[in-house]
């Protein structure tokens, strides 16, 4: 305690300054007086007394000093010298400091990025109480990609006998529903949920309650955050009060926290119901109690004192005890427990991918910054030389010259670090403006938090410590003589080949080639992109969506709705033609099912699957889609016999060549009459092989198999299709005021968003590449203007004995181009090798490619002889008198 | 800074808390003459080091300190004990005697040998 208390004292001296230097001055001379007094007495004189008094005490300084180290905290007290002086030297070289932080800056903001993106969809826990004891159940069927949701009955089973969970929850993780009231009304998304699902999630509400068991069917509602801001003012008093949702009165009873949207952090939802009232809301949801409907997403709490592992045993049995009582369903299925609010399981190990070359490319970025900053130090330790050795005569010790240039250093990686953080602010910012080509709302901002903030930080502390410690050391090496005398060690040329100036040259050139080559390889992957048929034509074309269903139209009424909005809006001035889907193509996939030809022998294969669309007549002429065989959907009644058009994909697949049109075909229990055949369309993404495709009537299809994200309006006009969206909507409210109009945009923004990969890619990476090609020129740049500064006075001799200025010039060149050479022939094999994990990303365009490996080195060889020929030049224009003189 | 110091440090602080309760209030230069007084003269006291010893007994709270006047009518810091000091002095002082009384064991057989 006495100590702690000691401790404190002296902090707090620390900081108060040097008054009580003047009082132990005081105090000194008190006792050198007093001491002085007895000596004078002895019959010693003034001046012997007060020599014997000091020399008693062992000299007024050294007591003071004694005392000061006593009073205060040395060890504190010199880092923050060191400190000051840092902030001296560097601000007495504001270009080198500037053009320092600037380097690492970019680099740490070019990691931060990356990793804000790795924070938010790797490590963010779920934003649940305890993330780490919520997990996540999931199917797994033998055989097919996982994972499956649980249906009704499986979650009943589970939650009675899954004895490692303090309770189960289910989920249905998208309910559309339309939420009016004051103003336009809007289509949101929530989820319908168990009554105990909150409990189980352990997240009170920020205002009134959660469900309570025996809600399971009452029409109650917790509203999000967000809605309850926007729709309704952050009211307090709604709760309590009804609502009206999807034309169904619901009773608020609270408010869910504003940081939860989904368990799984991606899905918005912005409303919860008890499950019992997810039939309604979701009109043809499916049957409830078969076992063969999996709808539900399933969060279960660990008891205290289970393990993963051994939870996970545990449903292994359940699910052995399951398959002989149900073995149609769960013959061949086991049971995935996984931490809940983790990437889901398909698209994990692809996101891992991507974001660790991210995460290589941007440490490259940051290596190519470090090695010019070190270059910079290097150059003005080797200056410094002079200032250091006359230190160390006066007795500083190495480490304590080591330490004061790594304070230095470190203050510059700590002043890039902020930069790079603003940067990085920024960075973020714009890449969550990038969005998937989906109706159902995903939330995939990211943003600098925490865990980024400290990872620039210790990255910025760690690369100013490594970017400090060679020059420090070499700085400070025993020179003594020879630094006060003026030559420095450093700086000498000719004495060893590779000098590490040289090393950390040819390492930033390897590295910039090992990564332009990835970038010009995005790039090309971009283009080629854009080069894929996507075999409709996006110019002209509006879409946007409604759902009739959330406002409680039926079947029929749906249709002669659409029918009645297709008819008033194709009479609108400047529109073409007027059609309707259920989903607009490149949108990641909705509807599919496996298909026979009826009649055809069971082969036992894989039934080929085909995406299936409801259009309406025109839809072809619409999209500009060319039909190719047979006809177009017409006068079919809604009872009538199903007929469909398949794309030559389906007919390939399913007929092999043969004329499919009159031929039937059979999917999902539904037999479909081929009338014709259409060209293909790139159906989910632009990076696929072509699937099958099945066009089916919507007024057939509307009644057995409505679509769970509304119906599209494609209205083709004659010149820009902006202009007459406004007209389009007016008709919609026309119709009936209560149609919420939803995902409102040309076809052309939909295609853009459907190049969300390719173009993300070719964006980070050409960004990068640019930064690592900057930085890596600025750097060849730098250190051969300081070869040829420090070599002055050798090229002035060397002129002076007859050298010719050309000569010269080569003499230069061939050193730089020498560093660039070895620095290509160590970076090519490297960039080859890694172009293979950036396989799978590219679009039209081989891993190897060989225009890139060709262009890249040739490219970074240019670059390089420029950035050599302006130091060359200048060392060609040496004025040997002048430079002999300056020496 | 080697053990010798530390121990004489130790050694130092208890002279002084010791002498403090005895004579009462002091200041520096006289706690450094009586000091030297009561050894003997024994001691050598290198006045110097006695002031630090001082300041780090006041940051520990078992002396004070105030500027008075000194009998020869000299501005002088005078040191006192704290209630603290006064306990440390008695706890001290007893863990000295039993330091000292364990290790004269060691050393008085050997000389009866």
């Amino acid at each position: 305690m006495r100590r702690l208390r000691g401790i404190l004292v002296r902090v707090a001296s620390q900081l108060r300054g040097h008054r009580a230097n003047d009082d132990f001055d005081a105090e000194l001379e008190s006792h050198i007086a007093m001491h002085t007094d007895d000596g004078m007495r002895t019959g010693l004189s003034l001046e012997e007394a007060r020599r014997q008094a000091l020399v008693r005490l062992g000299g007024a300084d050294q007591t003071r000093q004694a005392w000061r180290e006593r009073r205060g905290l040395p060890w504190i007290e010199s880092p923050l010298r060191d400190l000051h002086y840092g902030v001296r030297t560097l601000r007495k070289h504001p270009g080198i400091t500037a053009i320092a932080m600037l380097s690492i800056g970019l680099g740490i903001g070019a990691n931060a990025t990356i990793f804000s993106i790795v924070s938010r969809f790797v490590l963010r826990p779920a934003p649940v109480g305890s993330p780490s004891t919520l997990m996540s159940l999931r199917v797994r069927h033998e055989g097919s990609p996982c994972c499956d949701e649980f249906s009704l009955p499986l979650y009943t089973d589970f939650h009675e006998e899954a004895k490692s969970f303090s309770d189960v929850a289910a989920y249905f993780e998208v309910v559309p529903a339309s939420i009016s009231g004051s103003g336009e009304p809007e289509r949101v998304w929530g989820q319908a949920v168990t009554p105990n699902f909150f409990s189980v999630l352990q997240l009170p509400m920020i205002l009134g309650r959660g469900f309570v068991s025996g809600e399971e069917n009452q029409p109650v509602i917790l509203l999000g955050a967000r809605l309850w801001q926007r729709r309704f003012h952050a009211d307090p008093a709604i709760i309590g009060k009804t609502i009206l949702l999807s034309g169904r009165t619901f009773t608020v009873v609270g408010i869910v926290p504003p940081g939860f949207h989904s368990v799984d952090q991606l899905l918005n939802g912005e409303f919860w119901v008890p499950l019992g009232n997810a039939a309604q809301l979701v009109p043809g949801l499916g049957n409830q109690t078969s076992r063969e409907f999996t709808w539900l997403a399933v969060a279960a709490r660990l008891k205290p004192d289970v393990t993963p592992e051994q939870a996970s045993m545990e449903i292994q049995t359940l699910g052995k005890r399951l398959a002989l009582a149900y073995p149609k369903a769960y013959k061949e299925s086991s049971f995935v427990l996984e931490q809940a609010g983790t990437l889901p399981q398909g698209i994990k190990s692809q996101v891992l991918i991507f974001l660790t070359v991210l995460l290589v490319v941007v440490l490259l970025v940051l290596a190519i910054a470090g090695a010019n900053v070190a270059n910079l130090l290097f150059a003005q330790a080797a200056t410094r030389q002079r200032e250091m050795a006359v230190r160390l005569a006066l007795g500083a010790t190495r480490v304590r010259l080591c330490r004061q240039m790594l304070v230095e250093s470190v203050l510059l990686g700590l002043g890039g670090g902020v930069l790079g953080t603003v940067l990085s602010l920024w960075a973020t910012r714009s890449l969550s403006a990038f969005h998937l080509p989906i109706p159902v709302p995903v939330d995939l901002s990211v943003a600098v938090d925490g865990r980024v903030l400290l990872y620039a930080f210790v990255l910025s502390v760690f690369s100013g410590l490594l970017l400090g410690l060679p020059p420090a050391w070499a700085a400070s090496r025993h020179t003594l003589v020879n630094a006060i005398k003026g030559e420095d060690a450093l700086a000498r040329p000719g004495r060893r080949r590779l000098t590490l100036r040289n090393f950390l040259t040819i390492s930033q050139v390897a590295m910039t080639l090992v990564l332009l080559c990835p970038t010009l390889l995005f790039l090309r992957s971009l283009q080629g992109a854009a080069r894929i048929s996507i075999g409709f034509r996006p110019e002209r074309l509006l879409t946007l969506s409604v759902d009739p269903r959330l406002h409680g139209y039926t079947a029929e009424r749906t249709v002669q709705f659409l029918e009645e909005l297709r008819s008033r809006a194709a009479v609108l001035p400047g529109v073409v033609s007027v059609d309707c889907t259920d989903y607009a193509p490149l949108s990641l996939g909705h509807r599919a099912e496996s298909f026979h030809v009826n009649g055809a022998v069971e082969t036992g294969n894989q039934e080929p699957i085909a995406d299936l669309y409801m259009v309406t007549p025109s839809y072809f002429e619409t999209m500009g889609i060319p039909l190719i065989a047979g006809l177009r959907f017409g006068e079919e009644t809604a009872t009538g016999p199903r007929i469909a058009v398949v794309n030559q994909a389906f007919a390939e697949r399913l007929f092999h060549g043969q004329n499919p049109v009159g031929q039937q075909v059979i999917g999902a229990g539904v037999t479909y009459q081929i009338v014709g055949v259409s060209g293909n369309v790139r159906s989910r993404t632009l990076g696929e092989d072509i699937r099958p495709v099945l066009y089916r009537s919507l007024r057939q299809s509307v009644g057995g198999d409505p679509s769970l994200f509304g119906y599209t309006l494609l209205v083709h006009t004659a010149a820009e299709s902006n202009a007459i969206s406004e007209g389009v909507n007016r008709q919609v409210h026309a119709l009936d005021p209560s149609i919420a109009i939803f995902n409102e945009e040309t076809m052309e923004e939909h295609v853009r968003s459907a190049y969300f990969l390719p173009r993300l890619a070719a964006t980070l990476f050409g960004v990068f590449g640019g930064i690592g090609l900057v930085l890596a020129t600025i750097g060849l740049y730098g250190v051969m203007s300081y070869a040829v500064s420090r070599r002055t006075r050798e090229i002035g001799i060397r002129m002076a004995v007859g050298a010719e200025p050309g000569m010269v010039e080569r003499l230069v060149l061939h050193q730089g181009m020498v560093l660039t050479l070895i620095a290509i022939a160590l970076g090519w094999p490297v960039a080859w090798m890694l172009a293979k994990l950036a396989a799978s990303f590219l679009y039209g365009v081989q891993a190897h490619d060989a225009l890139t490996f060709a262009a890249v080195p040739i490219f970074l060889a240019v670059i390089a002889f420029f950035a050599c020929w302006v130091p060359a030049r200048r060392a060609a224009m040496v004025d040997p008198v002048q430079a002999l003189r300056a020496e | 800074v080697g053990d010798k110091t530390d121990v004489w440090q130790g050694t130092l602080a208890l002279m002084v808390l010791k002498t403090l309760e005895t004579m009462g209030p002091q200041h520096g230069y006289g706690l450094a003459r009586r000091i030297e007084q009561t050894s003997g003269d024994q001691l050598q006291l290198n006045y110097g080091t006695l002031y630090p010893a001082l300041l780090k007994l006041e940051q520990e709270g078992y002396i004070r300190s105030r500027w008075g006047s000194s009998e020869n009518n000299r501005r002088a810091k005078f040191y006192e004990l704290t209630k603290a000091g006064q306990r440390q002095v008695r706890k001290a002082a007893a863990e000295w005697e039993q330091t000292t009384a364990i290790l004269a064991r060691f050393i008085a057989p050997a000389e009866e040998v």
